[in-house]
């Protein structure tokens, strides 16, 4: 009788695994099966080649003009220092809004305090560059831990309130402390003497965010990251997983502080002079824009949306496209107002038709450009993301 | 010394008791069945057991050790494994990273040394995701190793959550309602895995569910809650036949007991 339970019991669970469509999952399948057959041709490799070998160019010699056919001052390797900053803070934001589900709209205080410490210990104390961004990275995980602290109690829409108005807080009063900032004239940040040109600062700058992306991407590959993953998602299954939340969430909000204030001394110090005005709310506004934009959880599209949201706000990219004309005559948009009100409809689109952000947009030449086929499609399986913060 | 011990625990929501009294033990290498019906208190039950809830009153103690008051993550931490009626799996990834994720305790480095990238973090990763391969392989499960939970149908996914627990090492299994949505075949597969997994990983299991056949079968001891407090222990057979439980479960006179209650298990499967 058990025999025949047995053998009639067999197809019964075959249908069930047959029926399902083998979806494969680009971003988390590992190499060893995935590989198959396909390798690109001579012509496809040295397609790829010469993708990689441009984007080295745009990335490593284009702002300091070097190989350029354009000619790129100091002024646009500023510009670009400025941009690869935006990058490392749109990392930061990513951590806590992609990865832990936590809202913060007072990141230019993360930011602000990493900046005034690093300016404070090299001009007042007269400490090196490099202890300064230390501690500035210290001084950042400290302060979003307090922040963490309270995000454990406070939850949702209260919480961003609170973000809200701990950024408006540290803008105007903790920068506003002339003893510590230096008050409405600003602090000095002078730059360490081997990186003053404007050049090597900004290779010093890509330097900094070599170090955040390695960082983000060990993250999201280890035990940290899968956890963040898990509680964000479905914090009483993450529990049940052995996951400690509380410690992870705070693990979260320190690790963000820590590139917010890395990201912050940088700033500091491509600035020169560093005033508290600079880190308005319309900052914190430009920094959960990019990085939503740039497409939550996907390291290259928050790099990506970063950089043009730098662009954008220095006002370089209406320049550079000869769109000033247009915003300023024809609309009567002022240049610096062009990304606050090209970001919320990048936004609205990013809600409505690209969940993935530019992080979608760019998956299939990011897959094209590791040696597999062009596939449309790869990067559309994710889905609506903006409901899962608990907002 | 049994390895789950509740003892007379009372669980209050304003002015529901939603458990009152409720002592249930399970020992070593045992399956225990919980049956009862829809808001006997059963879930609430296993909440108390996993820290979701604190009781208001009485203690739960685990090998001896009272955990009443220890977070989720920690009895999890101590071997306490459980399910969820509507499948706790993450489901915005796939089967294998779930399987991964819940390792998380016997991954052997720290968090920081894993965002610092560690070398021995590297060797540690392969290990765990080897292990998860293996539990799916165990459980027939490789087909949908890398299919995204989210897409599959909820037969599969019950399945997936049991290789998902077993990955957190467990020693205690909290089952909750593992056959539900299975057809009379598949309960019967499912009941032989669960005793096969007994045996391979030396598991104690207590199960909730409401295919009473399968819980009869593979329970050494059941128990039936209503109302939140125990109706009925004892053998299988004798609480499925129990009048109160009976009438518990259709409303009848305990002196003709209905027939699919009582016939149905053992013609079928025994």
């Amino acid at each position: 009788m058990t025999t025949t339970d047995e053998t009639r019991s067999i197809p019964i669970v075959d249908d069930l695994t047959s029926e399902i469509p083998p979806v494969i999952d680009e971003e988390f399948t590992d190499e060893s099966d995935e590989v198959e057959a396909f390798r690109p041709s001579k012509a496809g490799w040295f397609a790829r080649g010469l993708v990689w070998a441009v984007l080295a160019w745009l990335v490593f010699a284009y702002p300091v003009n070097f190989f350029s056919p354009f000619n790129v001052g100091v002024s646009d390797a500023d510009t670009a220092s400025l941009a690869v900053i935006f990058a490392i803070v749109g990392l930061s934001l990513n951590v806590l809004l992609g990865y832990a589900g936590q809202i913060s709209l007072g990141h230019q205080a993360f930011v602000g305090i990493g900046a005034f410490t690093s300016a404070y210990i090299v001009t007042d104390l007269k400490l090196s560059f490099w202890l300064a961004i230390a501690i500035a990275a210290t001084f950042g995980a400290v302060q979003a831990a307090a922040l963490g602290a309270i995000s454990l109690r406070v939850s949702g829409l209260y919480f961003a309130l609170v973000t809200l108005a701990y950024g408006t807080f540290a803008e105007e009063f903790l920068f506003g402390i002339t003893a510590l900032t230096g008050g409405e004239g600003g602090k000095p940040a002078p730059r360490p003497v081997a990186f003053a040109d404007e050049y090597r600062y900004y290779f010093l700058c890509l330097g900094f965010l070599a170090l955040v992306l390695w960082l983000d991407w060990r993250l999201t590959r280890t035990k940290a990251g899968r956890g963040l993953m898990a509680l964000r998602e479905n914090p009483r299954v993450a529990s049940s997983y052995g996951i400690n939340v509380k410690a992870y969430i705070m693990l979260a909000f320190v690790v963000s502080g820590l590139f917010a204030g890395i990201a912050g001394s940088l700033l500091a110090h491509h600035d020169e002079v560093i005033v508290g005005s600079r880190f308005n709310f319309q900052l914190a506004l430009i920094f959960v824009l990019m990085t939503v934009v740039g497409g939550l959880r996907d390291r290259v599209g928050v790099v990506i949306g970063s950089v043009f949201f730098a662009l954008l706000g220095s006002g370089k990219l209406v320049t550079m496209l000869n769109l000033g004309g247009f915003f300023e005559g024809v609309l009567g948009l002022p240049t610096e107002f062009v990304a606050l009100v090209v970001g919320p409809i990048l936004l609205l689109l990013t809600i409505t038709k690209y969940p993935g952000g530019i992080g979608q947009q760019v998956a299939p030449i990011r897959v094209w450009l590791s040696g597999r086929r062009f596939d449309r499609h790869a990067g559309a399986v994710q889905e609506v993301e903006v409901n899962d913060v608990r907002a | 010394m049994s390895v789950l011990e509740i003892d007379s625990v009372s669980i209050h929501f304003g002015g529901i008791k939603a458990l009152d009294n409720v002592s249930l033990r399970a020992g070593e290498w045992e399956i225990v069945g919980i049956i009862g019906p829809n808001g006997a208190g059963k879930t609430t039950l296993f909440n108390c057991i996993t820290g979701f809830y604190q009781p208001t009153k009485g203690k739960v103690r685990y090998r001896g050790k009272n955990i009443s008051k220890m977070p989720v993550h920690a009895r999890t931490a101590m071997g306490i494994g459980r399910t969820f009626q509507n499948v706790g799996l993450v489901k915005g990834t796939t089967v294998l990273q779930n399987l991964v994720t819940a390792q998380h305790l016997q991954v052997a480095y720290d968090p920081w040394a894993g965002i610092l990238g560690g070398p021995s973090t590297f060797a540690e990763e392969r290990r765990v995701d080897d292990r998860a391969r293996q539990i799916l392989e165990l459980l027939d499960l490789e087909e949908v190793r890398d299919a995204r939970v989210a897409d599959l149908p909820y037969g599969v996914l019950k399945r997936v959550e049991i290789a998902a627990v077993l990955a957190t090492d467990p020693d205690l299994l909290l089952l909750d309602e593992p056959g539900s949505g299975l057809g009379p075949e598949e309960a019967h597969k499912l009941g032989d895995t669960l005793l096969s997994l007994r045996k391979e990983f030396g598991l104690t299991i207590v199960m909730i569910d409401h295919h009473v056949p399968l819980v009869t079968r593979v329970s050494d001891y059941m128990y039936c809650l209503n109302f939140g407090e125990v109706l009925a222990e004892g053998k299988p057979d004798d609480v499925r036949r129990h009048p109160e439980v009976v009438r518990a479960y259709m409303g009848e006179d305990p002196d003709q007991p209905d027939d699919t209650m009582v016939v149905q298990p053992e013609e079928e499967y025994v």
